[in-house]
């Protein structure tokens, strides 16, 4: 089991060595220059030039890339260029709250997704069916943009049940992961449905029935159990996808979030947390990855990592 | 909720002293630093503004007051400048602000090692002598009469000198100034700063004693907080949503003018822009009022000068009216009566509106003849392209804005007029030159009789409103969503939220 950890953690290291050149090379050569949007708009070419000086940026790529690599391996990811503290100081400020907002995400899109999708695939083709895949097909379509803000309008303005930002209690977590969870929610309904689908077709469903087994433990024993494995694929993709691309999201609620700071970093030409954000999803995606590859094991005893 | 809340307003009402309530305003983007040497953009000026003071303040009726400042002396050749302190203020930190404190801040922000984008405003300073306790002199180089709206900068706030050397890097997390209000905490991760009033403050301190500054980026989340009372203050409140919230009994939008003036410049050296009779046709092609009031909500004021009122030395030179029929014949006298391509530049959210703004250019500027395409550009390419020197920039036209935030003239056309500004070295992006405007600005920045000054500056905006240098649209005005139950809140024309005189009713 550890040499399988330690193995899979090894492979790892090329992708986000690719990962880092790649993101080190893109954030420069889009265009725009830092120094100029850190001395604002109305400064004169020399101040650029000395803030060009004082982080480094007049260095040629590939030593500000040695610099990078050597300070990295390290564990120091460099300073912001716009707020000036340690990357590391900033992504350890948004990284609890991202994952407090994308596990309350899944979480929602679970208990809501799989059940839907049970009863979706226990009735094919029923009013409940049409009912969820239409809801799905909704929900996948709908702009989180513009879903976060009617629930703001309507739950916290209209009704004033929750608050409109903020963070700390359950209340303020409630409408940024209900919007945050809506796509999610409704892909793993679907996904349920058609491997629920395809495992009540098959074999030992038809032996588990004709063995008089109530219908229930032949839905959750026995077809569930075995569906279980897309679905947690699915769900570990997806949970990924919450981590970093909730921006809309936690634009619209103000949440804290390592995708919002990705996004303002780029905008801001902030290299030094470009990069240590994207180096920190990247490495969470391959957690994510690695914990799916265990879950499987847990589910299907056959599946063995020794 | 609700209820409760309108039980504690009324439970509040009639008490009439020092609220424990915090008072609660909402910006659209976070401050990026507190350190007032540092910081460029208005969020971060406003949360400053309440912590850090100036040695002199600009009034939002464009006067300037001696602040920090007791009493001041300018000799008769305009190079010595005598300034006394009050007596008595301190830092937040305890220390006193005396004259070595003024000189170790003036000498920090103006320190080429430190690359502070505002050094620029104390600059002309060449050299300071502490003569005693309060009492310092200023030594100048040239005359520089703007020096005096200069000291009204938020960038050139006096802060703790003990302070500044103990925090080093983290000095912006930690500021320490003389303001009514003392740095408490600062949350970045949402965005929430929270402030308490200052006990020993020199001056007469404010009667609610915390201000929390929060942020929402998002308008319609914004407008929200202050719908439910989770804020009494919002900024930038979109125009679409005036009408809404002014309906609501409980909030006021304030319209407060602001000293940025939005235009779309022409690049002075290349075809067809070089041409001054095609600027002039552009001018008159285009319909200010129709914009300012169907896109803006009025929440602007068609320009009358390239500079906006409340700006020392502003004076309204002119007006193209919309005259569709005067611009096809300046067209024609051009040589273009068979009409003529463009591309124009806009950023996209940058300023109030800016890509429906150029949109709606695009419309008119078709009815003359003239095609134009928009192209715009995310904020930091888009200044990158206009930055180019003048053998590598072909935009002929685009779209900015400037904020004269120093309240003087000076700031508002010398880096955009003049020749010695032509980008990269300045921001005269439109490449404009003309001896006799560089000769008027040049004279203006040096001489000390403010009558004077004002006439210069008004030759000057008359040659370059003439000259059609810009395609002058308008100055953006402040739209501010207030709680009735907070007054006494400031909203200043440079872009800041000033709440040290506010109370709850």
């Amino acid at each position: 089991m550890l040499s399988y950890l330690l193995r899979r953690s090894l492979i790892a290291l090329p992708s986000i060595l690719g990962v880092i050149v790649i993101v080190f090379a893109m954030v420069r050569l889009a265009p725009g220059d830092p120094a100029v949007l850190l001395a604002g708009e109305f400064a004169s070419a020399e101040t650029v030039e000395r803030i060009r000086e004082r982080f480094g940026l007049n260095e040629p790529p590939h030593v500000q890339f040695g610099i990078f690599m050597r300070d990295l391996v390290q564990g120091d990811l460099g300073n912001s260029t716009r707020t000036r503290r340690p990357v590391i100081d900033e992504l350890a400020r948004y990284f609890p709250s991202t994952l407090e907002l994308a596990s309350a995400a899944i979480l929602i899109a679970l208990l809501i997704g799989v059940p839907a999708g049970v009863i979706s695939a226990l009735r094919p083709n029923s009013v409940a069916d049409v009912t969820v895949t239409l809801i799905a097909l909704i929900g996948v379509s709908m702009p989180v943009f513009w879903f976060g803000l009617l629930a703001i309008l309507y739950f916290s303005v209209q009704l004033g049940w929750f608050p409109v930002q903020g963070r700390g209690t359950l209340a303020h977590v409630v409408l940024p992961a209900v919007t945050l969870g809506v796509s999610s929610t409704a892909i793993i309904a679907r996904m349920t449905r058609s491997s629920m689908l395809e495992i009540l077709s098959q074999d030992f469903i038809r032996t588990a029935r004709s063995k008089g087994l109530r219908e229930r433990v032949v839905t959750n024993k026995h077809a569930l159990r075995n569906a279980l494995i897309p679905i947690v694929t699915v769900g570990g993709l997806e949970f990924g996808t919450l981590m970093a691309g909730a921006v809309l999201t936690e634009t619209v609620f103000n949440w804290p979030g390592i995708g919002r700071l990705l996004v303002d970093s780029i905008l801001a030409r902030d290299y030094p947390v470009v990069q240590g954000a994207v180096l920190l999803i990247s490495v969470s995606f391959i957690v994510i990855n690695i914990l799916v590859d265990l879950l499987y094991a847990l589910i299907d005893p056959r599946i063995r990592y020794d | 909720m609700k209820t409760l809340r309108y039980l504690c307003l009324a439970a509040g009402l009639g008490l009439g002293t020092a609220w424990a309530q915090p008072l609660i305003i909402a910006q659209g983007t976070d401050a990026v630093t507190l350190d007032a040497n540092d910081a460029t953009d208005s969020p971060s000026a406003t949360v400053i503004s309440h912590i850090s003071e100036t040695l002199f303040k600009l009034e939002p009726d464009g006067s300037i007051v001696p602040w920090l400042v007791e009493s001041y002396e300018v000799s008769e050749d305009a190079r010595t400048w005598t300034l006394t302190l009050h007596d008595g203020i301190t830092f937040h930190d305890g220390e006193p602000l005396d004259a070595e404190a003024v000189k170790y801040n003036i000498e920090r922000l103006t320190d080429p090692d430190n690359a502070f984008a505002f050094a620029f405003l104390l600059a002309p300073i060449s050299e300071i002598t502490v003569i005693d306790e309060l009492t310092l002199e200023l030594s100048l180089d040239e005359p520089f009469a703007p020096l005096l709206a200069h000291f009204t900068h938020s960038s050139t706030a006096m802060q703790s000198p003990a302070a500044i050397e103990a925090a080093g890097e983290d000095f912006g997390d930690n500021p320490v100034g003389t303001g009514p209000y003392r740095f408490v905490s600062w949350d970045r991760g949402e965005g929430v700063i929270t402030l308490e009033a200052y006990e020993d403050y020199w001056n007469e301190g404010p009667e609610i004693t915390e201000v929390r500054f929060i942020t929402a980026a998002e308008s319609t989340s914004r407008m929200a907080l202050v719908e439910t009372g989770e804020a009494h203050v919002a900024v930038r409140v979109p125009p679409q949503d005036v009408e809404r919230l002014d309906a609501n009994p409980n909030i006021t939008v304030e319209n407060t003018s602001s000293v940025r003036t939005i235009y779309m410049y022409f690049n002075a050296l290349r075809e067809p822009t070089n041409d001054v009779r095609v600027r002039q046709a552009i001018n008159y092609a285009v319909d200010k009022e129709e914009i300012t009031e169907f896109l803006l909500g009025g929440a602007a004021r068609v320009s009358d000068a390239p500079i906006s009122p409340g700006v020392f030395g502003y004076t309204p030179v002119g007006e193209y009216e919309y005259n569709p029929e005067r611009a096809r014949e300046l067209l024609a006298e051009a040589g273009f009566e068979n009409g003529l391509d463009i591309t124009m530049y806009s950023p996209s959210g940058r300023y109030l509106q800016d890509i429906q703004i150029a949109e709606a250019i695009q419309n008119q500027l078709a009815e003359v003849g003239i095609n134009a395409t928009i192209e715009t550009l995310e904020w930091a390419a888009y200044l990158e392209l206009t930055n180019r020197p003048p053998e590598e920039n072909d935009v002929l036209f685009a779209m900015l804005g400037w904020g004269t935030v120093t309240g003087d003239a000076d700031y508002g056309l010398y880096a955009l007029f003049h020749t010695d500004q032509w980008v990269p070295t300045g921001s005269n992006r439109a490449f404009y030159s003309n001896e006799e405007v560089d000769s008027l600005l040049d004279r203006a920045r040096t001489s000390t009789d403010p009558a004077e000054r004002e006439a210069l500056y008004a030759e000057a905006m008359q040659i370059i409103w003439d000259d059609a240098a810009w395609l002058f649209l308008h100055s953006e005005s402040q739209l501010t969503a207030i709680r009735d139950e907070v007054e006494g809140i400031i909203v200043h024309p440079t872009e800041r939220v000033l709440a040290y005189n506010a109370r709850f009713r």
